[in-house]
Order: C-alpha cells, then sequence, then structure tokens
C-alpha cells in the first residue's frame, strides 16, 4: 500500500516539477528560477505535513505525500548540475548566490512550514 | 518525442521514488541521516554523467529529460534534506544539521563532476568512437 502510494505520489511530484520546469524554462547556463522555487515551495509544504499531518494521517499516506509527492517534486541533482554548468560557463558568482540562496531560504522555508503546522487551527486548542 | 519523453520521464519519477523509499527504510532508526545523502549523491552522478553526455551529442533532449528530469530528479531529494536539517537544529543536533548540509553539496558535488570527467574521457576514448 505504501510502496504504491509512493509510486503514484513520485509521478504526481515528477510531472509537477517537469511542468514548473516548463512554465519558468531557462537555459542551461541560466539561473534555475523554477528549480529555486520548487525547493523552496516544497520544503515549506514538507514541514508543515510533518507537524500538521503525520500526526493523524495514517502510514500509507505519509508515505505518499512525503516520499512520493514531496520527495520528488523537489530535487538535488539539479540544483548539482545547474551549479556545475554555471560555474562551467565562467559564471562562479552567480553559482555561489545559487547554492546559498537555495540552502538559506530551503532551510527558512523548512522552518517556517514546520513551525506554520505547529500553529493551531481557528477552534482549535482554546478548550 | 516530447510527450512520450514527458510520459515516460513521469514514469521514471514514480520508479526513482520507490527506489528512494527503499533506501529511506534501508537506513530508518540511524543516528545519521545517511538515506538522503546517499540518494542525492548517487543522484547527482547521474545528473553529472547526463551533462557531459548531452554535452557531446551522446543523449538526444527527450532521453536527457527520461534520465536527469525522471530518473535523477525524482531519486534525489531537497525537502526531506531541508526539513531533515532543521529538525536535526532543533532537537540541539547543530554541528550535524551544519555537516549535513555541507557533506551533501560537496560530495554531491563532487560525485557529479567525478562522473562528468570520467563520462567524458570515456567518450573522448578512441575506442569508444571506433
Amino acid at each position: 500500500m505504501s510502496v504504491l502510494a509512493v509510486f503514484l505520489g513520485g509521478m504526481i511530484g515528477t510531472a509537477l516539477r517537469l511542468g514548473g520546469d516548463a512554465l519558468l524554462p531557462h537555459e542551461a547556463h541560466a539561473f534555475p528560477w523554477s528549480t529555486l522555487a520548487i525547493n523552496v515551495l516544497g520544503s515549506f509544504v514538507l514541514g508543515m505535513l510533518v507537524t500538521r499531518v503525520w500526526p493523524v494521517a495514517p502510514a500509507w499516506l505519509r508515505a505518499g505525500l512525503g516520499a512520493g509527492v514531496l520527495g520528488s517534486f523537489t530535487t538535488f541533482s539539479a540544483v548539482i548540475v545547474s551549479l556545475l554548468e554555471m560555474e562551467g560557463a565562467g559564471d562562479a558568482l552567480g553559482a555561489l548566490f545559487y547554492a546559498v540562496a537555495s540552502v538559506v531560504l530551503g532551510l527558512a522555508a523548512a522552518a517556517a512550514g514546520l513551525a506554520f503546522g505547529r500553529r493551531p487551527m481557528p477552534g482549535e486548542g482554546r478548550a | 518525442m516530447t510527450a512520450w519523453a514527458a510520459v515516460a520521464a513521469v514514469l521514471a519519477g514514480g520508479v526513482a521514488a520507490v527506489i528512494r523509499y527503499g533506501v529511506t527504510l534501508a537506513f530508518a532508526g540511524r543516528f545519521l541521516p545517511w538515506a538522503v545523502l546517499v540518494v542525492n549523491v548517487v543522484g547527482s552522478a547521474l545528473g553529472g554523467a547526463v551533462v557531459a553526455l548531452s554535452s557531446m551529442g551522446g543523449m538526444d533532449a527527450g532521453l536527457r529529460l527520461v534520465v536527469l528530469g525522471g530518473v535523477a530528479g525524482g531519486l534525489t531529494t531537497f525537502s526531506t534534506w531541508s526539513v531533515e536539517t532543521v529538525q536535526l537544529a532543533r532537537s540541539g543536533r547543530y554541528w550535524i544539521a551544519v555537516g549535513n548540509v555541507a557533506v551533501n553539496l560537496a560530495a554531491g558535488l563532487t560525485a557529479a563532476s567525478v562522473a562528468w570527467n570520467v563520462t567524458t574521457a570515456i567518450l573522448l576514448f578512441p575506442m569508444g568512437r571506433a
């Protein structure tokens, strides 16, 4: 059940990522805005799911959404490939900026998502 | 070509997610976040090889989309990496959190760079063109 959920979620996440790349296409050596946006958004959503949904979700749903959708939506290899391509094209400063932006914004988004998921929903936690 | 490549890339992304899930289960319960490091390094190496192949004309755009966007993109993950890092820091394991960022980046870049150079060397080797 969980493996099937991961497979289906992985296809959904990959399709969303490729769709994002198609919406915001970039040349091989150019700044990959789509990957940055995808990784930041995915970090926020996963953080929120971890604190808001995981405590009440069945195992297959956690696997399907976490390992499946968010795991495949976000990507590490595309970041690395872009860093090498930018550096190879002589844009070492751009590569450094991209690496720092990915890490800082990704961690900030994950922290914000985790904190956001911990907030009580309206009408919750007031009893 | 493009439609079939997109479908194949999405399917490959699903299969790669299952492989990543298997790696996560294999490393479950470890003190250090090994699973994400393993898939990110392997996927980055694959990415480096793909870029070398396609830059030398050894791979068309459709296959590049399947292997780079589907397999490597689906195998590697950024969101689990960032969330795990924040959780490590929040639990007081600051140096492991810092190391998790540094080691993934350094090992990923090294793996991709080595794969790129090895693939280029193999393609340039005279026997490979015979």
